[in-house]
C-alpha cells in the first residue's frame, strides 16, 4: 500500500494549498488585488492602454499559476491510477447469474438473517427481516437472543444461565462428550478459591462438595488436580506451581466460545460462523486460485461454471477439513459408494476398482506396497 | 493451527474497494478543472477583450469598470467554488481514500489467519461484503444499519449505490432523463468502454413517441439525437425509421419486440453494467464471488450423504436437520462444483481430528475407522473396551486393526 499511500500525502499536500508554488487561492487572491486596482485606475479616469495591456498580461499569467497547479494534481492522480493498476493486477471475475434464482436468493437471505442473528446484530436483523422475503421461526429467533444473553452473563463472571441451560441440554451434552457442565463448575470453584484473602477455601471446598463431585467418574483427573490445587494457595505461589494452568485467565474466557459452540450444535449448527468460514476461504486465496486455473487451463465461456469438480485443488486449513477424503494412490480416484476403500490383510488400503484389477488368478491380490497377498472376500470394506 | 495468508488472493478483492474513492475524485478535479476553465477562461477572454478594444477608443470607462466587475464576479465566484468543493467532496474523499489505504495495509502486515487481527479484519470484510450485497439487492436500510452499527460508513460505498438506485427506479417508472443526465456526465468515460447505453436509452425515447403516435414528434427527435449514431447504429436507425408505420399493438416480430416492455429491463441492466464498469465495481456482488469460491473449495459429495454429515461443516448445513433439504448454504452449494482432492485427508469422526502417522487411524472389525488418540481415550475410561459411536459395536481395544492409507 506504500506507494499509494504516498501519492495520496502528495495529493493532500497539493490541494491543501501546501505545494511548491503559490496556492491556487494565493494566485486568485493576488488576480483579484490587480483587478481591483485596475478598477480603481478607470474610476479615477487614470487608466492607460499600457495598464490594460498589463492587467491582460496578469490575468493570463495568473490562469498560468492556476493550471500548473491543477496539472501537477492531475499528475499525482495519474500516478495514483498507475499504482492501483500495479497494485490491483487483475479484475474480478464475472459469474453471471450466480445464485440468481430465486429459490437461490430465498437460501442466501436466511443465510445472511441467521447470520445476523447468531452473531448477536439483533437490530439489523429486525431491519433486514423487514427488507426481505426471509421468514425465521419465532423461536429460533428467541433462541439466538437466549443465547447471546447467556454469553453476556458469562463475561460478566455470571455462570447461574448458563448451568440452567446445561442442565435441561444433560442428555444432549452427554451424548456429545461435552465437558460445558464441568468446567462452568470448575470456573466457579477456581474463583470462589482465590477469591477470598487471606485465603480461606472453605467456601470453594463446599461449592466442589455439592457441584463439582458429580463429575468425578467422567472427570477424575481433572478433579484430584482440583482439590489438590488447594495446597498451593495463594494465587501467587499457585502460578509458580503445578497447577497455574489453573491460574489462568482462559479457563474463564473459553467458557464462552465453548458455550456458544454447545447451543449452536444443540440448534443443530456449526460451531464456527459459517458465513465467516465459506467468506474467508472465499476471499483468502480461493477464488484466486479458480481464477488462475481457469486461465491456465483456457476457459471457453462460461464452460466452467457448468463442470461439477473443479479441475484443480484448493488447499484447505486443518480446521476447515471436516470430511474424509479417500483418494486411491492406484487409480488416483477419489472413493465413492460403488468404489469404496478396501483394506487389505495387511492393513494397506486402496479402492474396490484397484484391488480387483490387480486379481491374478487364484483370487488373490498382491498388495501394491508390500509382499502380502490378499484373498479378494477377504478384503474388509472401511467407513472412514 | 492457522494458515498462511495469501495476500494475493485476498487483494483480488480488494479493486473496487480501493477504486471506487479514486474514480469519484478524478470526478472531483474535473469539476474543478471545468470550472478553472470557465471562469478564468472567460476572465481571460474579457481582458484580451478589453486591450483589443482600448486602441481604437471605442471603450468607455463605464463598460470598461462594468468589465472588471464581471471579471472581479467570475474570479471570486472561481475561488469560492473550488473552496467548496475541496471542502465538501475533496477532503471527504481523501479521506475515505485515506481509511481504504490503511484498512488494507492492516492486513498486508499479517502474516497468519489465526492473529486475531486478523480475524478482527475479516469481521470488517464480511461486514463490507454484507453492505455491498444489500445495497445491491435493494435492502438499503440494513445496509446503512449495519454500516452505522459497526462504524464502516466510509469503508462501503452507500451514496454510490444510492444514486445507481434512483436511476435504475427512474427507469423501472420508465423515465430516461435521469440515465441520460448521468450518460452526458460521464460521456468521455462511456465512449472509452464502447458503451451504446446513450443510444439505447435515446432509442427507447423514440419508441415511446412512436408508442403514443406521436410521428412528427418521433420524426424530429430522431433528427436531433439518433441520426448522429449513423457510423455505427445505422441499421438500428432504419427499423426504428420503420417502426412508425407499425402501431404498439403490431403482430409484427421484429417491431413488435421494439414496443415490448421488457427492453426497460434490459436497459436497467445496462445501465447497470455500465456504471459498475466505470466504477470498476465487480457486476456480481463481492459476496457471491467469496460464497462461490469457499463453498467450491468446500463442497464433497459427503455434505450430502446423512450418513456423512458434519454439523460442523458449512455445506452440510444441518440447520434443516435431518431428513429435509438444506435450506442455507448448503443449497447455494448446489450451483458450485464439487471440490478436487487428489490426496487423502482421514478426518475422525469421533475428535474432528485429521489422521496422520501420530495418530493413525484403527478399524473396528466392521470397518468403521476412527483415530487411535480418540479410540484410546474411550478405552482408558471404560475399561479397554470401545464402542463404534456409529454402530454401537463394542469390542476390546486389542481387537482394533491399524489401518494405513499412505
Amino acid at each position: 500500500m506504500d506507494p499509494l499511500l504516498k501519492e495520496l500525502t502528495k495529493l493532500e499536500k497539493l490541494t491543501a494549498g501546501n505545494g511548491k508554488g503559490p496556492s491556487i487561492a494565493h494566485s486568485l487572491d493576488s488576480l483579484l488585488l490587480s483587478l481591483q486596482a485596475a478598477k480603481k485606475a478607470f474610476l479615477a479616469g487614470n487608466c492607460t492602454e499600457d495598464d490594460l495591456r498589463r492587467l491582460a498580461q496578469v490575468v493570463e499569467a495568473k490562469k498560468k499559476e492556476v493550471d500548473e497547479r491543477q496539472k501537477e494534481v492531475y499528475n499525482v492522480l495519474s500516478r495514483f491510477g498507475k499504482a492501483l493498476d500495479k497494485k490491483f493486477p487483475s479484475p474480478l471475475p464475472s459469474y453471471s447469474d450466480l445464485f440468481s434464482s430465486a429459490p437461490s436468493v430465498a437460501a442466501l437471505e436466511r443465510t445472511v438473517a441467521l447470520h445476523l442473528l447468531r452473531t448477536g446484530q439483533f437490530d439489523v436483523a429486525e431491519t433486514f427481516l423487514q427488507e426481505s422475503n426471509v421468514k425465521i421461526p419465532g423461536d429460533l429467533r428467541i433462541q439466538f437472543v437466549e443465547l447471546h444473553q447467556i454469553l453476556k452473563a458469562l463475561r460478566n463472571q455470571d455462570i447461574a444461565p448458563a448451568i440452567v441451560w446445561a442442565k435441561a441440554h444433560q442428555e444432549f451434552l452427554r451424548s456429545r462428550n461435552s465437558p460445558l457442565e464441568f468446567y462452568l463448575h470448575r470456573s466457579q470453584y477456581i474463583r470462589l478459591l482465590l477469591s477470598s484473602h487471606p485465603p480461606n477455601p472453605l467456601p470453594a471446598i463446599s461449592y466442589a462438595n455439592t457441584n463439582l463431585r458429580p463429575f468425578y467418574k467422567d472427570h477424575e483427573v481433572e478433579f484430584r488436580r482440583l482439590m489438590a490445587c488447594v495446597a498451593f494457595l495463594p494465587l501467587s505461589r499457585l502460578q509458580t506451581s503445578i497447577y497455574k494452568d489453573l491460574a489462568l485467565p482462559t479457563l474463564h474466557f473459553d467458557l464462552e466460545p465453548l458455550f456458544a459452540k454447545e447451543y449452536c450444535a444443540s440448534l443443530g449448527m456449526s460451531r464456527q460462523v459459517p458465513l465467516r468460514v465459506v467468506g474467508d476461504i472465499g476471499g483468502g486465496g480461493a477464488l484466486a486460485r479458480i481464477e488462475k486455473g481457469r486461465k491456465v487451463l483456457g476457459d471457453r465461456k462460461g464452460e466452467w461454471s457448468q463442470i461439477d469438480e473443479l479441475p484443480i485443488e484448493i488447499p484447505l486449513p486443518s480446521e476447515n477439513r471436516y470430511h474424509s477424503i479417500f483418494a486411491c494412490l492406484v487409480s488416483k480416484e477419489q472413493s465413492t459408494d460403488a468404489n469404496p476403500p478396501m483394506m487389505m490383510t495387511c492393513g494397506h488400503v486402496i479402492s474396490k476398482d484397484s484391488l480387483q484389477k490387480l486379481n491374478k488368478s487364484g483370487g488373490r491380490s498382491k498388495c501394491p506396497y508390500c509382499p502380502v497377498e490378499t484373498a479378494v472376500g477377504s478384503a474388509k470394506r472401511l467407513y472412514l | 493451527m492457522g494458515s498462511k495468508l495469501n495476500q494475493e488472493g485476498i487483494m483480488l478483492f480488494e479493486q473496487p474497494f480501493a477504486r471506487v474513492p479514486y474514480e469519484s475524485y478524478r470526478k472531483i478535479f474535473r469539476t474543478s478543472q471545468k470550472n478553472v476553465e470557465r471562469d478564468l477562461g472567460g476572465a481571460q477572454t474579457t481582458a484580451n477583450d478589453l486591450v483589443s478594444r482600448g486602441p481604437s477608443g471605442s471603450l468607455s470607462p463605464d463598460e470598461a469598470v462594468k468589465s472588471i466587475d464581471n471579471m472581479i464576479g467570475k474570479v471570486e465566484n472561481l475561488k469560492r467554488k473550488l473552496a467548496d468543493l475541496h471542502e465538501t467532496a475533496g477532503k471527504p474523499n481523501q479521506d475515505v481514500m485515506r481509511e481504504r489505504l490503511h484498512h488494507l495495509a492492516t492486513v498486508e502486515t499479517l502474516q497468519n489467519t489465526s492473529q486475531s487481527e486478523f480475524s478482527r479484519w475479516a469481521d470488517i470484510r464480511l461486514d463490507r461484503w454484507l453492505v455491498d450485497w444489500c445495497l445491491r439487492t435493494g435492502k438499503e436500510k440494513s445496509a446503512r444499519s449495519i454500516a452505522k452499527e459497526k462504524g464502516i460508513e466510509t469503508l462501503v460505498d452507500i451514496d454510490l449505490f444510492s444514486d445507481i438506485r434512483r436511476i435504475e427506479d427512474a427507469l423501472s417508472r420508465h423515465s430516461c432523463v435521469e440515465a441520460l443526465a448521468w450518460c452526458s456526465e460521464n460521456k468521455t468515460a462511456l465512449r472509452k468502454i464502447k458503451s451504446t447505453l446513450e443510444f439505447d436509452l435515446r432509442m427507447q425515447e423514440y419508441i415511446e413517441l412512436s408508442r403514443v403516435r406521436k410521428t412528427l414528434e418521433a420524426i424530429s427527435y430522431s433528427k436531433k439525437y439518433l441520426i448522429a449514431w449513423h457510423d455505427t447504429h445505422i441499421a438500428q436507425i432504419r427499423q426504428l425509421s420503420a417502426l412508425l408505420a407499425f402501431p404498439p399493438n403490431t403482430a409484427c416480430g421484429p417491431y413488435k419486440r421494439l414496443y415490448d416492455a421488457s427492453r426497460w429491463k434490459t436497459l436497467a441492466k445496462s445501465f447497470r453494467l455500465a456504471i459498475y464498469n466505470l466504477n470498476t465495481l465487480s457486476s456480481e456482488p463481492l459476496l457471491h464471488l467469496a460464497l462461490y469460491a469457499g463453498l467450491s473449495a468446500l463442497k464433497l459429495p459427503a455434505c450430502f450423504d446423512h450418513a456423512t454429515k458434519n454439523v460442523d461443516c458449512p455445506v452440510c448445513d444441518g440447520e434443516s436437520g435431518a431428513g429435509s433439504e438444506p435450506l442455507g448454504l448448503g443449497k447455494l452449494a448446489k450451483e458450485v462444483p464439487y471440490s478436487h482432492h487428489a490426496n487423502s485427508t482421514i478426518v475422525c469422526r469421533i475428535s474432528g481430528k485429521i489422521m496422520d502417522g501420530d495418530n493413525m487411524p484403527m478399524a473396528f472389525p466392521n470397518g468403521q475407522v476412527y483415530s487411535t488418540e480418540a479410540l484410546e481415550d474411550m478405552a482408558s475410561r471404560n475399561g479397554g473396551i470401545v464402542t463404534c459411536p456409529r454402530t454401537n459395536e463394542s469390542c476390546s481395544f486389542s481387537a482394533l486393526t491399524k489401518v494405513f492409507i499412505s
